[in-house]
């Protein structure tokens, strides 16, 4: 049999115009599944709120933050997904948090202002959308010089506010430059705040964050709730669920260095006379830890753990606070 | 003023390495009062770098190095320099500049330029302004944000900010700091409640 071709003067086989053509009226492919998020129904549900911070790796391989992440399935409503924390760097959020995804996560991708100028904020956002990541929680994050490349170039093309009002912008269709956008994102928006009821220049940066939109808060670690609940009380009127942040201490002095290390973070004298005196320290921080949240739940919205070196002992941590899983 | 620090001698000297003879350029403005390219320590310098087998001929000092009509400008204080195989300019980078545009020599720079301060007394004033183009500091007191703070936050300080100390410099007070000392003195607190938008780097 003679090979048809399209017409006297092209080579083209006529069977492959058939499947070009074909192939052209196919109806156009579908540009992202606009992902539910069961975080968004947590948060305006009444029940106590309970996320997590997992990890990116510090390579290519994600198995050992896949496993971490299993550790807290069923027991937790979201996990947060770091972005390059304590500016040491790793994975990105896109990538590691897609791959959690992936995995049937609930995920929120944190997103710092240090690394990325407003472009890069926003072709990352438009690529977290497009994937279905939908929980972002936005920070300026801490400086180059903190991290392990003291000698990068700090970004801070815009602020934490500036971000969120850019969110704002892109959910209405247009980028911070005016453009439109072919289509518009959707997001649910979280922001952080330190807890420090004396820092009046901090509960002026919350009430900010939330004149812009934000949806919900996640904090610096708690040790004292007596002081966590008068921080509360300034910020009574608004409206925002607040999650606490845990991190349980694995030492006494883990608990001195937070305190002369990290900012935000006091570890009362008391709690690490506790630790000084346990058989068991990693025990011991976990019955503290327990308590705080048992204690949080009147107070807060609820939880985020920050452990330090995984989620081991995660689902441990919150049985004995008497929280189930099956969530 | 224009604020810059002497780069350490080691490093000038390798600068230098493969040049000879060396003319030696101060200046009399900001570099002078800083101590940095005076008289005195374009003397030192001279004196520095021929005990280090430097050839050396000749060593002046402007008026200010950023300001000069012509090269006459130094050719007329010391008409050695037309012999030099390379200069030194001991001011910020705006005056080394200057000079590299008049002489068709190599020229080096013997300062970091550090930033944009000012000087009250006897005390420097380092980092008040970064040359922005947009200049907004009625809106923070008189305190620009974006010199004062590492990161450049507009709109409150970060996290880091603890106790009123700056997260990456536990030297420094935070901008946010000293911004609402500033505005509360001023009875303006009132300013804190606005949200400002980003600068716009494209103007500049």
């Amino acid at each position: 049999m003679t090979q048809r071709y399209c017409c006297n003067d092209c080579p083209l086989p006529i069977h492959h115009l058939l499947l070009f053509i074909a192939m052209s009226l196919k109806a156009k492919p579908a540009y992202y599944p606009k992902m539910y998020s069961t975080f968004n129904d947590t948060l305006r549900s009444d029940r106590f709120i309970i996320t997590a911070e997992v990890s990116p790796p510090k390579g290519v391989d994600t198995s050992t933050m896949l496993s971490d992440a299993v550790r807290l399935r069923g027991w937790v409503d979201a996990i947060n997904i770091t972005d390059n924390q304590r500016a040491v760097m790793r994975m990105s959020p896109l990538a590691a948090g897609k791959t959690l995804l992936d995995e049937g996560h609930e995920v929120i991708m944190q997103l710092t202002c240090r690394d990325r100028n407003r472009l890069a904020l926003q072709s990352d956002l438009l690529g977290a959308a497009a994937m279905g990541l939908r929980n972002v929680c936005v920070m300026s994050g801490d400086h180059t010089t903190k991290g392990d490349h003291p000698g990068a170039k700090p970004v801070y093309d815009l602020d934490s506010i500036q971000l969120l009002s850019m969110i704002q912008n892109m959910e209405e269709g247009y980028d911070l430059a005016g453009n439109d956008l072919e289509d518009a994102p959707e997001f649910v928006v979280g922001a952080v705040s330190n807890i420090d009821p004396k820092q009046p220049m901090q509960l002026l940066k919350l009430k900010k964050k939330v004149r812009m939109g934000t949806q919900f808060i996640q904090t610096q670690a708690v040790y004292d709730v007596e002081q966590f609940a008068e921080f509360m009380g300034m910020i009574e009127s608004v409206e925002m669920p607040v999650i606490a942040g845990i991190i349980p201490l694995r030492s006494a002095n883990m608990a001195r260095f937070m305190n002369e290390n990290i900012p935000g973070i006091r570890v009362g004298d008391d709690l690490i006379r506790r630790m000084e005196n346990a058989d068991d320290p990693v025990q011991e921080g976990l019955r503290i830890a327990a308590g705080t949240i048992m204690e949080l739940r009147g107070i807060c919205r609820g939880v985020h753990l920050m452990p330090i070196g995984g989620h081991m002992n995660t689902p441990q941590l919150l049985e004995m606070a008497g929280l189930t899983a099956l969530r | 003023m224009i604020i810059s620090s002497s780069k350490p001698f080691e490093e000038v000297l390798a600068l230098l390495k493969d040049e000879d003879p060396i003319f030696v350029v101060g200046c009399s403005v900001c570099a002078a009062k800083l101590h940095v390219g005076g008289e005195p320590e374009v003397k030192e310098m001279c004196e520095r770098l021929a005990r280090a087998g430097k050839h050396v001929i000749g060593g002046t000092v402007p008026r200010a190095a950023c300001n000069m009509r012509s090269s006459e400008v130094l050719t007329d204080l010391d008409p050695e320099i037309l012999n030099a195989g390379a200069i030194l300019v001991m001011s910020c980078g705006s005056g080394a500049s200057t000079v590299a545009k008049l002489f068709d020599i190599p020229v080096y720079p013997s300062n970091n330029t550090d930033s944009l301060g000012g000087m009250s007394g006897d005390e420097v004033l380092r980092d008040q302004c970064v040359m922005c183009g947009q200049c907004s500091i009625g809106d923070f007191g008189g305190v620009c944000p974006s010199s004062k703070c590492p990161k450049g936050l507009l709109n409150g300080p970060c996290g880091g900010s603890m106790d009123g100390i700056c997260e990456v410099d536990p030297e420094k007070d935070c901008a946010w700091e000293l911004i609402y000392k500033r505005l509360e003195r001023i009875r303006r607190l009132d300013l804190l409640e606005n949200i400002y938008k980003p600068k716009e780097h494209g103007v500049k």
